[in-house]
């Protein structure tokens, strides 16, 4: 059962009162604060307001006239060493304003219903796994800089079975000679989807490649990752990282489940990945990743476990278009080698999709996604011949705030007699500090 | 090509040719070395260009056609980003979804916040519209105030003077140039922005009137006087609703506003709509200086957008 694989590795459930409590307190004290002054505020909505020149007179005019003519001589004279005072900050808003002290919240809720015309063979942990309601996740994120050097991030994730940590680490933002550390728990830099969060996706389950090789959580861990942006006329990011080898969910063609334990540093998992930028004009712009895995697996004797990656993504935006519409396209591939007693395992597998974002309101998209599958296979012992995946999704964005988004999957696994066809529709709220995604 | 003729010369001759060719290379070099500036808008990049001339190059992360919004993260500007000396942001959340980011991902640590190359132009100004208590059901606002103060040559001109302040900070050898052209640029500003309220005051009440799309124009209404008994947005960032867009009508009817006013970068369909039922005029404004394309300056973009709008209400 997928469902019992959400877990991590190292059970979180006794944290889950403590964080609860502290995000309570945290998200509510503020509010409960401002709550008396709120009827005083004046909200901005649109209402007709009266007209403002009927009540303007001649004389009124003048007197704008007079102070901007004030106003100029006291530029004239303005001593330019002194300068204009500077404003101070505004004040820490309710919840996690961008500046200020204030830590910057964010609550991320996704829910859904599916509907599986037979048992579903989904790969994600938080993707809809049967027909019926699904909270998919609450995913609360919390941040600010710590000092001039550091800044912190925690992603935490609620779900039905308990709480997680997705991610939290400090990362470093002033190292020299254009470095970067991280440290903490975070999503390796394998691929492109990997280090993403779902509500970033554009469909609403994990593409079936990701679950597989990667794990139904993504590839994460514990870790220390330094990453270096060469300094070259274009975009070059060299990211290489150390990770904790085992999960479940986490690290499955790896220790995966059966943590053996790290005796010399070639039982940690290493990531190494070069990501390329190329601005292919004003409009079109073309990210090109290759990244690796290379780790320790749990079948013994040093057996091994390397997966190598290949993922391209060009996007298409015409930046004066006033319906904001971009397509873009992503092909992400993977192959994983796995030494096993007597026996080297090889699998491919690998997806690409089409999205357009028509405008600000609505997109479209279509992905199609493979695996290869084979009778000796002990990760998935039922995935004896290859699996396909047709998904196709529309969705509709009241604001940037919150999505419905529906979505079918034409699921063929080629040891079934049937392909399962499925059907989920996805609610996803964000509240709190305003997020910013990367390209 | 070097090392052969110096390699014939005593050592200490062609040592001191050596030294020689690498001052007049330093020298050279540090004659030309300029401040690299990155603005998040076309409008600010032209400013800080103008202050700053030949002492500074200026690359724009956005385009004037673009929705300062909403512009594209791309990797791209995290290089520019990266070997900037200053950067110069809007501010008021403007540029929330996009630059935080490619600033961390830029690992500059003189752009980073505190930074000393780190100007905010918001702290500058004195925002409209500021929001004590903000709430997302009234649409996309930025609780620090209205974030397009620039449509304002008021501000433009405070922003000038800041400006030339942050660039003898970086460069105190240069302070006397910055500093100096940085207040005639903004005696520029402001008499131009002088100029134009007189003539906008002698229309009369009724031309005044506008409708606007988004709120974005609420610092040219306070420059020039003008009246918008209503925008065609209902909040800020959400698409009218047709029964809001018949009470635009009704209210453009009854007041006899004839002009509607909109950025390029904001859906026009609506607006031509109202404009074709209420027998109004839709001005689209350019959301800032062609900097990067034709090396419009701020102030001549503020002119065009200025005489644009008069043009139409005093028809």
């Amino acid at each position: 059962m997928p469902g019992l694989n959400l877990r991590p590795r190292r059970a979180p459930h006794p944290y889950a009162s403590a964080v609860i409590a502290l995000i309570v307190s945290v998200v509510i004290a503020p509010r409960a604060h401002a709550q008396p002054g709120a009827s005083d505020v004046k909200p901005a909505t649109n209402e007709p307001e009266d007209s403002l020149l009927a009540a303007e007179s001649p004389a009124g005019l003048e007197d704008r006239v007079r102070a901007l003519e004030e106003m100029l001589q006291l530029m004239g004279t303005l001593e330019a060493p002194a300068g204009q005072p500077e404003r101070p900050a505004p004040a820490p808003r309710t919840l996690g304003g961008s500046s200020g002290p204030g830590l910057d919240i964010a609550v991320a809720l996704d829910t859904a219903a599916a509907w599986f015309s037979a048992e579903g063979l989904q790969t994600g942990a938080h993707d809809p796994a049967d027909t019926g309601f699904h909270l998919q996740q609450v995913e609360i994120s919390l941040g600010q800089n710590v000092d001039h050097l550091f800044e912190l991030r925690a992603y935490l994730v609620f779900t039905q079975f308990g709480v997680e940590l997705e991610e939290a680490f400090g990362r470093s933002l002033a190292l020299p000679g254009g470095l970067q550390l991280r440290a903490g728990q975070f999503l390796t830099r394998i691929g492109r989807l990997n280090a993403t969060h779902p509500h970033g996706w554009s469909f609403i389950d994990q593409a079936m490649v990701n679950g597989t090789f990667l794990g139904s959580e993504g590839s994460r861990g514990a870790g220390l990752e330094v990453s270096w942006l060469a300094p070259l006329p274009w975009y070059v990011n060299v990211i290489a990282s150390a990770t904790d080898a085992a999960g479940g969910a986490s690290a499955i063609s790896f220790f995966g489940g059966d943590d053996l334990g790290i005796e010399t540093p070639a039982d940690l998992l290493y990531t190494m990945a070069v990501r390329q930028f190329f601005d292919i004009s004003d409009d079109v712009g073309l990210a090109w990743g290759v990244s690796t895995q290379q780790g320790p697996n749990s079948t013994g004797n040093g057996n091994r476990t390397e997966i190598y990656n290949t993922d391209l993504y060009l996007r298409w935006r015409p930046s004066n278009s006033p319906s904001r519409m971009s397509l873009s396209w992503t092909l992400e591939g993977m192959i994983r080698r796995r030494q096993v007693p007597g026996d080297i395992r090889v699998d491919t597998g690998g997806y690409t999709q089409l999205v357009w974002n028509i405008n600000p309101y609505w997109e479209v998209g279509g992905r199609y996604g493979f695996v290869s599958g084979s009778p000796e296979d002990d990760l998935m012992p039922e995935a004896t011949e290859d699996r396909h995946r047709v998904t196709t999704q529309i969705t509709y964005r009241p604001s940037h705030f919150s999505r419905l988004r529906l979505q079918g999957n034409r699921d063929q696994p080629l040891y079934r007699d049937e392909p399962i066809w499925v059907g989920m529709l996805q609610a996803e709220f964000l509240v709190g500090s305003h997020g910013a995604h990367d390209y | 090509m070097l090392m052969s003729p110096i390699s014939r010369f005593p050592m200490a001759l062609g040592g001191l040719r050596l030294a020689t060719l690498m001052a007049l290379l330093l020298t050279t070099f540090t004659a030309q070395a300029s401040l690299r500036v990155a603005a998040s808008t076309p409008d600010l990049a032209a400013l800080v260009a103008e202050i700053g001339g030949e002492h500074v190059t200026v690359t724009s992360l956005s385009r004037p056609n673009e929705d300062p919004h909403y512009v594209d993260p791309k990797p791209s500007l995290v290089i520019t980003l990266a070997r900037a000396d200053l950067l110069v942001f809007n501010g008021l959340d403007l540029e929330i979804g996009w630059l935080p980011p490619i600033r961390i991902n830029s690992r500059n640590s003189a752009i980073q916040m505190g930074g000393a190359g780190d100007f905010d132009a918001s702290r500058h100004i004195e925002p409209m519209e500021t929001h004590l208590e903000s709430n997302r059901a009234m649409g996309d606002i930025h609780p620090g105030g209205n974030p397009h103060f620039l449509y304002d040559p008021r501000n433009g001109a405070r922003i000038a003077t800041a400006l030339g302040n942050k660039l003898a900070e970086l460069e105190p050898e240069k302070r006397a140039f910055f500093v100096k052209s940085a207040r005639a640029v903004a005696d520029k500003l402001m008499t131009l922005a002088k100029q134009e309220t007189a003539r906008f005051a002698a229309l009369k009440p009724e031309q005044r009137r506008v409708i606007t799309y988004h709120r974005s124009l609420v610092y040219v209404l306070d420059w020039l006087g003008l009246d918008r008994p209503m925008t065609i947005e209902p909040r800020p960032g959400i698409s009218p609703s047709p029964s809001h867009v018949a009470r635009v009508l009704g209210v453009m009817r009854a007041q006899n506003v004839r002009t509607i006013l909109q950025e390029r970068f904001y859906p026009t369909k609506t607006s031509e709509t109202l404009g074709r039922l209420a027998n109004a005029k839709v001005v689209t404004l350019a959301g800032g200086a062609s900097f990067a394309k034709k090396g419009e300056l701020y102030s001549e973009r503020i002119k065009t957008m200025a005489e644009a709008i008069y043009g139409t209400l005093a028809r």
